[in-house]
């Protein structure tokens, strides 16, 4: 008896386990869940515009979850593909879109809207987004993924520090910081260092955009399948050779920090004033803005400085899409592309800039903020669309488009590592960073290219 | 190189029959009998990694480094099987059981021995889903090319773990972690024995003492990590700000090369001690209070009767601690190491084996290199706790 006690008891533990968790009851709402790469006030933001959709559209729900960071949000999607828990919207950041594209997992934009010019009421008018993010997610002549937080790379400057040194403006080129930190550095109450930058590699392409050179070949990987690295060009090395002398003069400040979390350390450097320039992203224009008043300062946000002997040609712009999956039912692929219209109209494409400092991606959107006034009111907000307007579009300022670019950049600011902290050749680090990207791209393309 | 799959089950039959053979010989069985089970085993090992990597490594095309991996292997493989079965059949040929039956109580055992399968079976099932399965999924993906969510795996033979032996870098993480591991559990173990034995001591309020000195033990790695990081920061840190004002130095804590693995070492460190303090107190509790007062009457001073009395009462603790300390320095410093140093340090100098293994497969996603480099660090940690159990084990004292 007691045996078959025993028994019955492991049993029905064993069931236990096995039952699934059974679903309360039945939803009427057509549930469409997005998953944003961000865990701060950004992604507050995006949960506060779902709110309101959800009340707008009242047959719908959509539900954003938020990521640890845009480097862990591809894992995270390529293991939901698998266990096919994919939600209807992903959000990925630009070094990203190669894969995205190879993955088969998304569809294009342009594919689901088959020429409709309104999707429950709301027009789609895709002639309104900004050139230059147009030109960077239209591929194959498909406009594939919906914009939203769009940056570029610009510089945020210590006014304090240096109308000290006597400059009126922040230096504009290699030589004119050269020559600001010189200044700067000889004031007595000078900061420790003169300036910094996140070791990102993305600070990289951008300079290397400015010479107009090109990140990888086949015309940046945007005429056919990148298969090698082209960065380890003359400008390349420039670039490199330049933070080097920086470095050495003790102007440029290096936390140590690489890739994605190393933009907090700027952050602090910037503001407790132990740099007078920061080169960053215009994304948080608005957050050094408030540093500087704040600290009791005033930052000037100015074009990323360029190398005086190759001129300046353009810069990328940065940040992130919304990536709309395939396979949906119909219902829940309207309901998704009716939530990234309305996320992006004009309205909130502005109130999105006013908050971070990415730039307005509508047109619509920047007539708004100009006749609000809040252009006039705020110049620096406005520092990343004039760089990008002025920019021309090549090849090399389209951006690359290149398999495995997140392990690419790594070699890359690893390199600048490098060259920072030990008298090794810039040639030479950057040559066995190319090297190494190299077998990256070529193993990418074995596992990827159909 | 190319070896026939032929020679190789006939090398490892022959070694497994000359084991076995000897075994069956020595224990009184019949020697013909051991030596066909030992061709049988020794055959099998030969060929249980070679099958499913299809014995790639003797292919007329690879290099040398490949066969000697495959030799490596071949004689895993053996030893794999044939040392349990060996192990086995001599305690069957003995007449032993193969559960020790000195000292077990009759009362309140099964009667049945198949009572313990039902009741071991939830554990097994979740063993098997969440770690052997893994570890196979791991054995497997090492020999590949593979990516998250790629169209395609590619076969490359033990090329991952070729490519490892063949890189500089890697085997620099190797000594830095090796490094960094030493002195994290040396520190981390020493400390603690002086402060427990401190804390210990009969003073007022040593109850609250003990229970502030466990707390850093309960704060997660990334609190913890985002406190360093706002200290150890080189520009506008505490510690730099109040160097400089005192000593007139500052140091590179995250920036410099020579210095951020010492920064990991402190804070991963401070982070360890409330666990070994906790343990250590509850040691010395246990040491009876008689013994130390009779070395005190025949004159022991306070350091002959730590070392001849506590010391050894303390080394089951001690043993416990080293095991824990070595595991918890290879495996679980990766969030201090990232939020510190993000990127794994100047020059990688705070790069560890672990790091290397996140690095490779979450954020490179580049499953196959990350699988290979895994299985080496496992295969570190458990040829170091052999070792720990085989000179360490024995020299502890279980008893008075």
């Amino acid at each position: 008896m007691k045996k078959l006690v025993l028994v019955s008891i492991v049993l029905v533990m064993m069931l236990a386990l096995a039952v699934p968790m059974s679903s309360t009851g039945a939803q009427d709402k057509i549930p469409i869940d997005v998953w944003i790469s961000f865990q701060d006030y950004r992604l507050d933001w995006a949960q506060n515009v779902a709110a309101e959709f959800n009340a707008v559209y009242p047959q719908y729900e959509v539900n954003i979850t938020g990521g640890y960071s845009y480097e862990t949000m591809f894992a995270q999607v390529a293991v939901a593909a698998e266990q096919g828990q994919l939600p209807a919207v992903v959000h990925y950041f630009e070094a990203a879109t190669q894969d995205a594209r190879d993955s088969g997992l998304f569809k294009p934009i342009a594919e689901a809207l088959d020429g409709r010019t309104e999707i429950n009421g709301l027009p789609v008018d895709l002639d309104d987004y900004v050139d230059p993010v147009i030109a960077y997610y239209t591929l194959d002549g498909e406009f594939t993924s919906m914009p939203w937080n769009t940056s570029s790379a610009i510089m945020f400057s210590n006014m304090r520090y240096l109308n000290a040194a006597g400059w009126d403006a922040p230096p504009a080129t290699w030589n004119e910081v050269d020559a600001a930190c010189e200044a700067v550095m000889a004031l007595d109450d000078a900061p420790e260092y003169c300036w910094t930058f996140p070791n990102h590699g993305w600070f990289f392409e951008q300079w290397l955009a400015q010479q107009d050179a090109l990140y990888v070949n086949n015309g940046n990987g945007r005429e056919d399948r990148a298969t090698e690295v082209a960065f380890n060009s003359e400008a390349g090395v420039a670039i490199l050779q330049w933070l080097s002398d920086q470095y050495d003069k003790g102007y440029l400040y290096y936390s140590g920090a690489q890739g994605g979390e190393s933009w907090s350390t700027v952050d602090q450097a910037y503001s407790t004033q132990q740099v007078a320039m920061a080169v960053y992203s215009s994304s948080d224009t608005t957050l050094y803005t408030e540093m500087g008043e704040e600290g009791g300062f005033e930052t000037i946000a100015s074009f990323m400085p360029y190398n005086d002997e190759t001129g300046w040609t353009g810069n990328l712009i940065g940040g992130a899409t919304l990536w709309l999956v395939d396979g949906l039912d119909p219902e829940v692929e309207d309901g998704a592309l009716t939530f990234l219209l309305y996320f992006t109209n004009t309205e909130y494409a502005a109130d999105w800039h006013k908050v971070t400092g990415y730039i307005a991606i509508r047109h619509s959107s920047n007539e708004l903020l100009e006749a609000e006034g809040y252009f006039a009111e705020n110049p620096n907000q406005t520092v990343a669309a004039d760089q990008l307007d002025q920019s021309t579009i090549t090849p090399a300022t389209s951006g690359a488009l290149v398999g495995g670019f997140p392990s690419i950049r790594n070699e890359v600011t690893a390199a600048i590592d490098r060259v920072l902290l030990t008298d090794e050749d810039p040639a030479a680090v950057l040559d066995a960073a190319a090297e190494a990207s190299n077998t990256i791209i070529e193993e990418y393309n074995l596992l990827n290219a159909p | 190189m190319i070896v026939s799959p032929v020679i190789l089950l006939l090398a490892g039959a022959a070694i497994g029959a000359a084991i076995l053979g000897f075994v069956f010989q020595r224990a009184g069985g019949r020697a013909l009998i051991g030596l066909a089970l030992g061709a049988v085993a020794g055959g099998f090992g030969s060929a249980l990694f070679m099958i499913p990597l299809d014995y790639c490594t003797f292919e007329a095309e690879r290099e040398s480094l490949d066969a000697t991996f495959g030799f490596i292997l071949v004689g895993a493989g053996i030893a794999l099987v044939v040392t349990p079965v060996s192990w086995l059949a001599g305690k069957l040929l003995r007449g032993e059981g193969l559960v020790s039956s000195t000292g077990q109580p009759t009362q309140g055992t099964f009667k049945h021995w198949w009572i313990a399968l039902p009741l071991l079976l939830p554990t097994l099932t979740i063993l098997a889903v969440f770690l052997y399965y893994p570890s196979l999924e791991t054995l497997r993906l090492s020999t590949m090319l593979s990516r998250l969510g790629a169209r395609r795996e590619v076969f490359i033979c033990v090329d991952n773990f070729t490519r490892l032996a063949q890189d500089q870098e890697y085997w620099d993480i190797v000594g830095r972690t090796i490094y960094i591991s030493f002195f994290i559990v040396v520190l981390s173990m020493g400390l603690s024995l002086l402060i427990a034995t401190m804390a210990y001591l009969p003073i007022r309020g040593a109850s609250i003492y003990r229970i502030l000195l466990v707390w850093p033990y309960a704060m997660s790695p990334a609190v913890a990590g985002i406190i360093f990081l706002l200290m150890f920061n080189p520009s506008g840190g505490m510690f730099n700000y109040l160097s400089g004002n005192w000593f007139g130095f500052k140091l590179g804590w995250l920036n410099d090369p020579k210095v951020a693995p010492w920064t990991i070492i402190i804070a991963s460190v401070w982070k360890s001690m409330g666990f070994n303090i906790l343990f250590y107190i509850a040691g010395l509790q246990n040491v009876p209070k008689d013994l130390i007062e009779a070395g005190a009457i025949d004159g022991a001073g306070v350091v002959r009767r730590f070392w001849h009395i506590v010391w050894p009462l303390l080394s089951p603790t001690t043993f416990f601690l080293i095991v824990t300390n070595v595991t918890y320095a290879f495996f679980e410093t990766y969030a201090t190491i990232d939020y510190l140093t993000p990127g794994g340090g100047p020059l990688q100098s705070t790069t560890t084996m672990m790091y290397r293994v996140i690095q490779m497969g979450v954020y490179n996603n580049d499953m196959g290199k990350a699988a290979a480099q895994s299985i080496v660090l496992f295969m570190m940690v458990i040829g170091l706790t052999l070792v720990l159990f085989r000179t360490g084990g024995r020299q502890v004292t279980y008893g008075v």
